[in-house]
């Protein structure tokens, strides 16, 4: 596993819970936008991730409908086995 | 149109098209996903970055033809997962590695160049061919004008003509003759014993080489010994004037040719002929001994 999707994985790990787009991985991670999406497809082909469309109105809110990602129950477990695998905790894979 | 709504449709159109690179269904979806990140891009310049990473992004998804499907994924998830992680196990991703080479590279031919390797090349190229213009020779001198000739017509001169007077002979000649050198012999005193010469033989002098310098390997391996008679001819400043020849073999054609070199590496270490204490040009024989220790 490259230290690109332990980034990726970190900032979803951060709470677990969070449906994160695309530009929000990218902030967290500091990924360029090249090496983001096809990560966040692959974990998601993987079922690490589910994604889904927001649910807004776009013309109400004036900007288009994002993408947003979350971790999957098994998805969250093979992550925190990962991280536990390297022995260290989040935030060190810089 | 503004510099950063050029840039911003510059980018629209750059997501659109690298999205449609994926497959039908998927590069809806990519190009509305990547469409909604740039409007939560706060400038042009980001969001012109994010247009060509999300060319590289297409190019990488079709490349490894990643198609998410939820639904199957829930069902045999495990079994996808462990597959993932397996795959792409490793902490160094591909790129890095590319990228760390490239790196490598350039900094292996910065050291060879720094290390000279630049002036020899510099050194092995051919020079600079610099061509001259030669001027055209110059037409000679013309000649100057050359004069018509001019005839003139002959002047022939008659001489008079004198008349002739008889004139009587002479009766008695006298002839004056002075008589010729009679030989004479003269004597020569008798030439006296000839002078005894006091000639010392040239040889080897200061500074001759070492024999042993020259003592062949081959015959050194052979344990082959002897003297060889080198005759040399040289000058009156010890040099050799001619190529020194064996005048009688040691027996080893070895030992004869190094004894012949030697002979030659002594050229102005000879101590020339002496006659009357006079150095002179001369001929002679030299010994060279050839021993093993």
């Amino acid at each position: 596993m490259s230290l690109q999707t332990l980034r990726v994985l970190e900032a979803f790990l951060e709470n677990p819970t969070d449906e994160l787009s695309g530009a929000d991985v990218q902030k967290r991670s500091s990924l360029a936008s090249g090496t983001l999406y096809p990560i966040l497809l692959r974990l998601e082909s993987a079922g690490w991730f589910v994604s889904r469309w927001e649910a807004i109105d776009p013309s109400s809110v004036g900007r288009p409908r994002r993408r947003l990602y979350r971790l999957t129950p098994s998805g969250l477990t093979r992550a925190t086995e990962v991280f536990a695998s390297f022995s260290f905790s989040r935030g060190v894979p810089t | 149109m503004s510099t950063s709504s050029w840039v911003d449709e510059f980018a629209r159109w750059t997501i659109r098209h690298a999205a449609h690179r994926a497959s039908q269904p998927l590069a809806e979806r990519l190009e509305e996903e990547w469409l909604a990140d740039l409007e939560a891009r706060p400038d042009g310049w980001s969001r012109l970055l994010l247009g060509i990473g999300c060319c590289w992004a297409a190019t990488v998804i079709v490349q490894e033809d990643i198609a998410p499907v939820v639904t199957a994924a829930t069902t045999t998830g495990n079994k996808v997962m462990s597959s993932y992680a397996s795959t792409n196990g490793s902490l160094v991703p591909q790129r890095t590695t590319a990228l760390a080479l490239i790196m490598g590279l350039h900094v292996v031919l910065f050291f060879a160049f720094a290390t000279g390797l630049g002036p020899r090349m510099i050194r092995a190229l051919p020079p600079a061919i610099i061509g001259t213009v030669l001027e055209a020779p110059k037409d000679p001198p013309a000649p100057p004008p050359v004069s018509k000739p001019t005839f003139r017509d002959p002047q022939f001169v008659i001489p008079e003509i004198i008349p002739l007077v008889d004139v009587p002979a002479d009766t008695e000649a006298t002839i004056h003759t002075t008589p010729a050198p009679v030989p004479t012999t003269e004597t020569l005193p008798p030439p006296g014993p000839p002078q005894p010469v006091h000639r010392v033989l040239g040889n080897a002098g200061k500074g001759f080489p070492n024999s042993a310098d020259y003592y062949p390997p081959s015959a050194i391996r052979m344990n082959e010994t002897g003297i060889a008679l080198v005759q040399v001819c040289v000058n009156s400043k010890g040099y050799l004037t001619g190529t020194p020849a064996i005048a009688k073999s040691s027996g080893s054609p070895r030992l004869d040719e190094g004894a012949v070199k030697l002979a030659r590496a002594g050229s102005g270490h000879y101590r020339p002929t002496m006659e009357n204490g006079q150095p002179v040009d001369s001929c002679f024989p030299l010994d060279i001994n050839f021993t093993l220790k």
